[in-house]
C-alpha cells in the first residue's frame, strides 16, 4: 500500500451524488430516454472511428502515440521544469498546485485581487476535478460554463456525463426547457439551429462581462511553453482572447516534449474523440498578449495540478497517466453505454474514470472504491484507447487494491479457504465433510438448499448430492 | 492549372463544411468582395497585413457597399463581440500557413492580426497565398514554432466553421465562432 497517498483535501468524485453506485446504476438503467441518447451517441462515434481507422490508419498512429506518452511520463519532472521556464520567459505566471484545494485557492485569490465578478470557462475536466466552480461561487464570483454542453448541464444543475460530449444524455426538448428557464421567457426556438443561436447570444453577453477566462489544457508543449486547447465550438478561442486574464488549468501529466510530438497527439486526439481528422479550433497559447497587440489577455496564468498524479509515477498504474482524455474508452464500454457517465459520480467516468478516480482519491474512499467493479473486463476499452493504455489490466489491478468492508471481509474468507485447500490432509477432510453434508441434505440425489455461502448458489440451481447424479 | 496541394486543400475545406476558391492576385479583391456581398456581409474587419493592402481589398469592399474596418478596430467590448452594431460582420484574416490534408488555416496573432478577428465575426474569409499551403499539420507546426523565429503569443488552427454536437450529437454550425468560412487561395 506504500504507493498510495491519501489526499487530505477534497476528493475527485462529486460529493453531492445520491445513493450508492449500485442504486445509481439501477436508476440509470431504467431511464429509457437516457439509453436511447447514449445509443445514438455511441453509434455515431463508432462510425466515425471506423472511418478514421480506414482513411487515416489510426491503428498505426496509436503505436507512436503510445510511445510518445510513455516517454513523456518517464521524463515528466524535466518536461514540467522546461515548460515552467518557457511560460515564464513568455511573460506568463506558473503555479504548481499540490492538490485541487491549492489550485482553487490561487484562482479564487487572483479573481478577488483583480476585482473580477464573472469568470467565463471553456470545458475542462481538470477544473471539474478540482471543483473550481464551487470554490469560485463560494467566493461570490459568478462562473459561466461556455461550452454549449457544459452550459446546458450547468443550467440543469447536473454534472457532466462524458469527457468530450457532456450533455449527450439530454434531448432537444429537454434542452429547450432549460433555456426557457434561464432566459425567463418562452421565446426560445425548438429547433437545433435556433437553440444553438440562442445560446450563442446569451453566452456572448457573459463574455462581455467576464474578467477572467478559465480554460483547461489538452497538451502542454515544453519546448516553447505553449498550451494547446482543442475544441469545436470556438468558446475556448473566446475564453483565451476576450477576458483580461487567462487562467489555464493543466493536469501535470499533460505535457509533451516538442512540436513533433504535439503534432502527432493533436491529430490522434480528434480522431479518437469524435471520429474526425481535425478539431475545428486548436488554440496554441504562449504567454499573455505581446506589446502592440490589441486583443488577448494581459495576464496569463498556468496552474499545474498534481492532485495525486505524481504519486502514480513508478507504480503499476503509471500508464494511466498517458491518458489524453479523448473519451474513446467510454464510448466503447458496454457498461458506460448502458448507464452513461453520471452514475459513476465522478467527473471521470467510463473505464478510465473507474481506474483513475480511486487512484487519485485513495483506495478506501467510499465515493469511488467500487468504481473499478463497473466493468465486465471485456477489453473493448483497451482496444479503443488511442495511447494504448491496458485499461482492462488496470481495472483488475485497481480491484485488487480496492478496500472496503465488503472487500476486506471476502479477502479474509478467501485467504482462509486458500490455506485450507493448500494441504492434502485438510483438503481431503474438507471434501469428506462436504460429501457428508450433501448426502444429508440431498433428496433423490439433488441438494436444493445449501447453507452458508452455498445458499445464494442454490437459489437458482441444484447440486447433485452424489456422483454421477441420478436422472 | 492549380497544384495538387491547392486541390487537396479545396477538397478538405469542403469536407470540413467550409468553402474555397482559387483566384489570381489581380482578381482577389474583387471576387472576395463579391463573395461577402453575396453572403449578406455589411461590415468587414480586415487584418492589417501587407497582402490586404496590396490587393486593395478595402476599396473593392466599399464598391460592393461593405464597410471596411482595419485592425485594430478600437471598438468597445460589446461591439467587438457582435452584441452591438451590424450582425453580419466578416473577419478577414491572412493565414501564415494552411494544411492541405486537414483543411486547416494557421492564424498567428500579431499587432496587425488580432486573435479574435475570425472567431468573433459571423463570417470568416481567409486570404491565403497559394505558396503557404503545406501538406501536413506536422510541417505547419514545425515551421510555426521553428527555433529561429519568435514564438507567437497565440496561434489558432482553424478547420472549418464553428460547430457543436452537444444537442443530440448532431453537428450544428455556428456555436460560438463563425458560421461560415471561405478561403480565397491567391495565386
Amino acid at each position: 500500500m506504500s504507493t498510495w497517498r491519501r489526499r487530505d483535501t477534497g476528493g475527485v468524485a462529486y460529493d453531492d451524488v445520491e445513493g450508492t453506485l449500485r442504486e445509481r446504476t439501477i436508476v440509470a438503467l431504467s431511464d429509457r430516454t437516457l439509453r436511447g441518447n447514449l445509443e445514438t451517441a455511441a453509434t455515431s462515434w463508432g462510425e466515425g472511428r471506423e472511418a478514421m481507422r480506414h482513411d487515416h490508419g489510426l491503428d498505426e498512429m496509436r503505436e507512436r502515440a503510445r510511445d510518445i506518452r510513455r516517454q513523456n511520463i518517464r521524463e515528466l519532472p524535466a518536461l514540467l521544469s522546461e515548460m515552467q521556464a518557457k511560460v515564464r520567459e513568455a511573460g506568463g505566471t506558473v503555479v504548481r498546485a499540490a492538490d485541487g484545494a491549492e489550485a482553487c485557492r490561487y484562482i479564487t485569490g487572483l479573481a478577488r485581487a483583480r476585482g473580477v465578478r464573472v469568470v467565463a470557462k471553456s470545458k475542462s475536466m481538470a477544473t471539474e476535478e478540482i471543483k473550481l466552480n464551487e470554490a469560485l461561487e463560494h467566493a461570490g464570483i459568478e462562473v459561466v460554463e461556455t461550452d454549449l454542453g457544459e452550459w446546458i448541464l450547468q443550467l440543469g444543475g447536473e454534472h457532466p456525463s462524458h469527457i468530450i460530449a457532456p450533455a449527450v444524455h439530454l434531448n432537444r426538448a429537454q434542452v429547450a426547457q432549460l433555456f426557457r428557464e434561464e432566459a425567463g421567457t418562452d421565446d426560445v426556438p425548438d429547433d437545433r439551429e435556433g437553440l444553438v443561436a440562442h445560446a450563442r447570444v446569451r453566452l456572448r453577453e457573459k463574455f462581455a462581462q467576464a474578467g477572467i477566462g478559465v480554460s483547461g489544457v489538452n497538451l502542454g508543449v515544453a519546448s516553447t511553453g505553449t498550451v494547446c486547447i482543442v475544441e469545436n465550438e470556438g468558446n475556448a478561442r473566446l475564453v483565451t482572447s476576450q477576458p483580461r486574464i487567462h487562467v489555464a488549468v493543466m493536469g501535470m501529466e499533460r505535457v509533451v516534449a516538442d512540436w513533433d510530438q504535439a503534432a502527432h497527439i493533436l491529430q490522434v486526439l480528434p480522431m479518437a474523440a469524435i471520429g474526425q481528422d481535425a478539431a475545428n479550433y486548436v488554440s496554441l497559447i504562449t504567454g499573455p498578449r505581446r506589446e502592440g497587440e490589441a486583443d488577448g489577455p494581459e495576464e496569463f496564468h498556468l496552474v499545474i495540478v498534481d492532485g495525486g498524479r505524481g504519486a502514480l509515477r513508478g507504480t503499476e498504474f503509471e500508464e494511466a497517466l498517458s491518458c489524453i482524455r479523448c473519451g474513446a474508452c467510454l464510448y466503447s464500454c458496454p457498461m458506460w453505454k448502458s448507464v452513461g457517465g453520471q452514475a459513476y459520480g465522478s467527473p471521470y467516468s467510463g473505464p478510465i474514470g473507474a481506474v483513475i478516480t480511486p487512484l487519485l482519491e485513495g483506495p478506501s474512499s467510499p465515493a469511488s472504491r467500487d468504481l473499478p467493479f463497473m466493468s465486465s473486463l471485456c477489453g473493448a476499452c483497451g482496444e479503443a484507447c488511442p495511447v494504448g493504455i491496458p485499461l482492462q489490466d488496470l481495472l483488475v489491478k485497481a480491484r485488487a487494491r480496492a478496500s472496503s468492508p465488503a472487500t476486506r471481509k471476502s479477502g479474509v474468507a478467501f485467504r482462509a479457504w486458500s490455506r485450507l485447500w493448500r494441504h492434502p490432509a485438510t483438503y481431503r477432510a474438507w471434501m469428506a465433510g462436504w460429501r457428508m453434508m450433501l448426502r444429508a441434505r440431498g433428496k433423490d440425489g439433488w441438494a436444493t438448499h445449501l447453507p452458508g455461502p452455498g445458499a445464494g448458489w442454490t437459489q437458482v440451481r441444484d447440486m447433485p448430492s452424489r456422483w454421477p447424479p441420478r436422472r | 492549372m492549380s497544384s495538387p496541394l491547392v486541390e487537396e486543400l479545396l477538397a478538405s475545406l469542403v469536407r470540413r463544411k467550409a468553402s474555397g476558391q482559387v483566384v489570381d492576385e489581380g482578381e482577389a479583391a474583387r471576387s472576395t468582395a463579391r463573395w461577402m456581398a453575396d453572403a449578406g456581409v455589411t461590415r468587414a474587419i480586415l487584418a492589417d497585413d501587407p497582402l490586404v493592402q496590396r490587393i486593395a481589398l478595402a476599396d473593392a469592399l466599399r464598391r460592393e457597399g461593405v464597410e471596411a474596418i482595419t485592425w485594430p478596430t478600437g471598438q468597445g467590448t460589446r461591439e467587438a463581440l457582435g452584441l452591438e452594431g451590424p450582425p453580419d460582420v466578416c473577419g478577414v484574416t491572412v493565414p501564415s500557413l494552411a494544411v492541405a490534408e486537414r483543411g486547416t488555416v494557421v492564424l498567428e496573432a500579431s499587432a496587425g492580426h488580432g486573435r479574435g478577428i475570425d472567431v468573433t465575426s459571423r463570417h470568416h474569409v481567409a486570404l491565403l497565398p497559394a505558396d503557404r499551403i503545406v501538406g501536413t499539420l506536422g510541417e505547419a507546426l514545425a515551421r510555426t514554432f521553428a527555433g529561429d523565429r519568435p514564438v507567437p503569443s497565440a496561434v489558432s488552427l482553424v478547420s472549418g466553421p464553428s460547430r457543436s454536437s452537444d444537442i443530440e450529437k448532431i453537428s450544428t454550425l455556428g456555436a460560438h465562432g463563425a458560421l461560415s468560412e471561405h478561403v480565397v487561395v491567391i495565386t
